[in-house]
Order: C-alpha cells, then structure tokens, then sequence
C-alpha cells in the first residue's frame, strides 16, 4: 500500500473516529440529522469566506463555515421555540435555504476559480494527500493535521464531560436537576458537532458528513450494551468503514468517500442482523416501540389508565 | 393551450417554458406537502428526494441512455423503496426514527455517488446531464417536460381530493382512522406513491438536495395562515406556485440556478408567515401578550 493511500485511511479513520463519537451521542438524543442539517448549511459560509479573502481551507474557512453552522442551529432552535413549526420542518426549513445561498454565491462569485459545486458535494479527500503544509521541517497534509486535531479534541471533550454528557443524554431532567449542567452541555455537544462537521465537510463533501455521523453510531447501537462500548464500537466500525471503503473504491474506481459510506452501510446492516433483540441498549429501544404496542392495545380498553396499560403491555412486548 | 398560454407570457420562450414548469411543479408540491408537514416525516421526505439519485444512476446503467422517461421511471421505484425501507426499520422497532432516516439518506448518497463516479470513470458520453439530478437543471425544461407536470400532477391532485378525507383522518388522528377500517399500510403507501409523483417531477428542476424545502416550505408558510386542511392544501399550493414563478422569472433574468432561488423565496415566505401572521404570528402574538403555551397548544 503507497503512502498516499494509507494517508487517506488514516485520515478517514481520524474523521469517522470524531464522527462516531459524537453521532453516538445524536443517535441516543434522537437528534441524529442536525449533522446533516449543519453540512449543508456551510456552504455558503465557506463561499463568503472565499469571496472576501480568495483562501480555501485556511482557519479563516473553518471559522465562517461554523458561523454558519452556528446560524444554522439558532435558525432551526428559533423556530422550534415558537411553537409554530415542528421541529422535523424547523429542519427541513433551515438547511435547504442556507445550502441554496451557497450555490448561488459559487455561481455568482465564484465560478471558475477552486472552488465548485463538485468537490463542495463530493469532497477531496482525495487529493488529501497532496496539499501539505510544513510541520517541523517535514510536509503534513494539512487535513491529517485538521481532523487529528479535531479527534484529539473530540476525546478530550467526551472524556472530561462524561458523566453530564451521558446524564443528559439519557435523563435529561435528572441531569438538570443534579446540578450537571444538561443544557450547557447540550449546547456544547451541538459546538462540537458543528465544528467537526465542519471539518468533515472539507474532506467528504456537504452530503455524506451524514453518513460518517449516524451509520457506525446506529451500528453500534444494534450491538452495544453499554454507552461506553457503544463509543468503542463506532469507533471500531469507522476505521473499518475507511480500511473496506479505499480498497472498494480501488476495485470500482470509483469515490473514496462514497466507498467508504457504503462500507459503512454494509457493516451496518450485518450489526442489524447480528443485534436482534439482544442487549441493554437494544432493551431501551424496546421499551421506546412498546409505547406504540400501548397506543395499539389500547383502543379496546381505553378505560384503563394509562400507567397501567403501559405496565402490562411493556412486558409482553419483550417476552 | 399550452402554446396559447406559452405565446401570451410576456417572457422569452425559453423563459415562459422555465416559469410554467415551475408554476405547475411549484403548486403539486406545495399542495402534496401537508401530507409530510402535517405527519412530522420532513425529513423522511428529504430521503426520499435523496434517495432517487441511486434510482437515476441504476436506470441509466440499465438502459444505456440519458432518456428522462426511463431516468424519472428508476428515480420513483428507488424513491418508494426508500420509503419502504424507513418505515420497515421503524416498525421493527430496532431504531429510532430519525436514526432510521439517516441511515437511509446514507445508503442512497453512498450508492449514488458511487455509481455516479463509477459511470463518470467509465467516460460515455450519454452520461452528461446526470449531475443535474443533484442540484436540478430548469434551464434545460422544454415543452414535453410541463406536459408531464401537469399530467402526472392533475393525476396526483385528483387522488389527493378523492382521498381526501381518509388523508386527512390519517394526519391528525391516525388511531382514529385505524378503528373505522383504514389499513395504516395502505394510507402510507398512498401518501407515499404521492410523495414520490412530487418528488420525481421536482429532482430535475430544483435537485435531490433541496427539493424537501419545496414540500415543506409552501406548508409551513401555509400553516400559520389557515386552520383547516381543506384551505391549507390549496393554500400550500398557490403558494408554491407563486414561489415557482418567481423563482423562474428572477432566475430567467438574473441567469441564476433555478432551484436555489425558487427555494430562497419560498422559505422567505415562511418565515415572513411565521413572524408576521395575524392572531398565529410571533409579532401579533408579543402584541396580544397570549401565553405562548395555550397558542402552542392551539396549533396541536
């Protein structure tokens, strides 16, 4: 295996590593299309960027793209909060929008220059490998260094929040009632998200970020029992999502990135089947779909309460 | 007709056919969005739209060619069984909704791009043109492509009108509508076969990517201005329409992307909506000072 090529995994691996991590937590806060959200509402923070100082993928383009990113999410919280638009359209609303002032802004101001539609939607992972810059006399691909640095920041984030990220995560109110601080938490992991979505961006282009958030974090959860082997896991998926990935998008000479999204699909769809109804977390799901069975059994007997129904449906659902 | 209407716009030719299409594709849109909006599932219909450039590329693979017959043919199937395979997942009961919808989206963008590169690579010459499902092309509209709008469309709308009411009952009440005898799967499966009608006439005007805006943007507008369904789907359409010929004219002059401009505006009138709605709107409600949760609760 060339340099080169073993440049792109790592690289790849670095990403999916900060991705997963994260995406794990979405995934268990039910929030796991908001990367999908922020990826596409970059684009026109990392045009504007290029439009004042003619650079790409300087800090300068990492800080507008998270303006943006940022903008993003104060859009689409805004018009949750006003209690007329549900959350799902408040998304569906935001990101298109922001996307298509990208688009025009490359169209008007950009076109013909470095910057285009292609490599905004595909990504130049790449070419990775050819852009360096100096780092102690040695030349470093500049995305090594980005997305390491974003990895490393990633972990240090999770490790020192642990315990609120994972109290907010599964009981919100009692996060907030212990003192551990859930929203400021919350709000932080949404930073963290926008920033490494931002990172992801440059390397696989605004639509598969989506991918590298939610597909090993969903796998994981088919198998995991424990939030802390559910991380592990997503991890692990991710660096063989990369590894499977760069070798199938040799055998079809096809993209990179999409190559390793598609790994990432299969591995999930074998923790799918491997992870049936096994598990603590697969249990939590459970006791998510046992709410449905309790709408569904209870039409003959609404006069039951609720609590009660809940009660004695719960269990038959996991028998 | 179409000629008439065509000759009596006071736009170039090629400009009229652009805001016609539009128009149409603007309105079916609009009106078939409450069907997402209303049900919270915007972002499934994001994956569906999605979820036609893998149907795209296996359709020209199969068939050799760049016709749009056969293109929009695989860009439904691969939009319903999309569909299909979020509501499976969900039903399973293994994954949350939105986890279900991110995986989707996943597998359609991976094998799209994928198959997308794989036929670049391969260097035939038949392959130009299909980058435009992503973003949407309107400038390349000619006249059989309105006539398939507003056929496919009329044929969408009527169906919408003869189901109305089970649409409807299944919206706002899907318990309801399952004790009086209506198959959840079959309501599903018709608001989805209409979803996918819209979506497939929209990814080659606006684009896979931002065609969801075009569902749901016109409803959401629509939404804080009426209070019934029966208004709100016509409501949507317009709407959308007026989004439509907008878009199309500015585009026409300005020589810009239709897609993004059409989306622009029609989010612009949301959020206007949002703010400035009489009695509903955030300023009229600061005004009156109503507790924000008793309106909250109203609009439930």
């Amino acid at each position: 295996m060339s340099t080169d090529a073993l440049m792109i995994i790592v690289i790849a691996g670095l990403l999916s590593t900060a991705c997963a991590v994260l995406g794990s937590f979405l995934v268990l806060r039910r929030q796991a299309l908001l990367p999908d959200a922020v990826s596409h509402a970059v684009l026109p923070g990392i045009v504007l960027i290029f439009v004042l100082t003619g650079q790409r993928g300087s800090m300068l383009t990492v800080l507008g793209a998270t303006a943006f990113g940022l903008i993003c999410v104060a859009g689409f919280e805004w018009l949750r909060r006003t209690g007329l638009v549900a959350p799902d359209a408040a998304l569906a609303l935001v990101f298109p929008a922001l996307f298509s002032l990208g688009v025009l802004g490359i169209g008007t101001y950009a076109s013909g220059a470095h910057i285009d539609v292609d490599s905004a939607i595909y990504g130049d992972l790449t070419f990775a490998p050819l852009r360096t810059v100096e780092l102690a006399g040695q030349a470093v691909p500049r995305s090594l260094l980005i997305t390491g640095g974003a990895t490393v920041a990633v972990a240090i984030l999770v490790v020192v929040l642990w315990r609120p990220l994972k109290a907010s995560t599964f009981d919100p109110g009692f996060a907030q009632s212990a003192g551990l601080r859930g929203r400021v938490v919350s709000t932080v992991l949404l930073l963290a998200v926008t920033v490494v979505a931002v990172v992801a961006f440059d390397s696989v282009g605004a639509i598969l970020v989506i991918t590298f958030f939610v597909v090993p974090a969903a796998a994981a959860h088919q198998v995991a029992t424990r939030l802390s082997s559910m991380l592990l896991t997503a991890v692990g998926i991710g660096w063989a999502s990369s590894l499977l990935g760069y070798r199938l998008a040799e055998q079809l000479d096809s993209s990179i990135p999409g190559s390793i999204g598609l790994a990432s699909v299969m591995l999930f769809a074998l923790a799918w089947l491997a992870g049936r109804g096994r598990g603590r977390l697969g249990r939590f799901l459970h006791r998510g779909s046992s709410r449905d069975t309790t709408t569904r059994t209870t039409i003959p007997v609404q006069q039951a309460r609720p609590s009660e129904s809940h009660a004695t449906a719960a269990p038959s659902r996991d028998r | 007709m179409l000629n008439w209407l065509l000759n009596s716009l006071p736009l170039p030719y090629p400009d009229a056919v652009v805001v016609v299409g539009t128009a149409a594709l603007g309105f079916v849109a609009g009106a078939l969005g409450p069907l997402l909006v209303l049900r919270r599932r915007a972002m499934f219909g994001d994956a569906m739209s999605h979820a036609t450039l893998p149907g795209v590329a296996i359709a020209f693979l199969l068939a050799g060619t760049a016709s749009p017959g056969y293109l929009l043919l695989g860009a439904a199937a691969s939009a319903s069984a999309a569909a299909l395979a979020m509501t499976a997942m969900v039903r399973s009961a293994r994954i949350a909704p939105d986890a279900a919808i991110g995986v989707v989206l996943s597998v359609s963008l991976t094998l799209g791009l994928v198959l997308l590169t794989h036929i670049a690579s391969t260097g035939d010459s038949q392959q130009a043109g299909l980058n435009a499902y992503l973003l949407g092309q309107a400038a390349g509209m000619v006249e059989q492509d309105i006539a398939l709008t507003l056929t496919l469309g009329t044929i969408a709308l009527g169906c919408l009108l003869v189901w109305f009411r089970l649409l409807r009952s299944a919206s706002f009440d899907p318990g309801f509508s399952a004790v009086i005898g209506a198959r959840p799967w079959i309501v599903d499966a018709a608001s989805t076969g209409l979803l996918a009608v819209a979506i497939v006439l929209g990814v080659r005007t606006v684009g896979a990517i931002l065609m969801v805006a075009l569902l749901v943007a016109p409803c959401v507008a629509a939404r804080q201005l009426t209070t019934t369904l029966a208004r709100l789907v016509p409501l949507a359409g317009l709407i959308g329409a007026a989004a439509g010929v907008t878009g199309g004219v500015v585009s026409g002059k300005a020589e810009l992307p239709a897609g993004p401009v059409i989306v622009l505006i029609a989010t612009t009138v949301a959020v206007l909506a949002v703010l400035f709605a009489p009695r509903r709107g955030v300023v009229a409600r600061s005004r009156t000072a109503v507790p924000a949760t008793r309106d909250a609760e109203g609009a439930r």
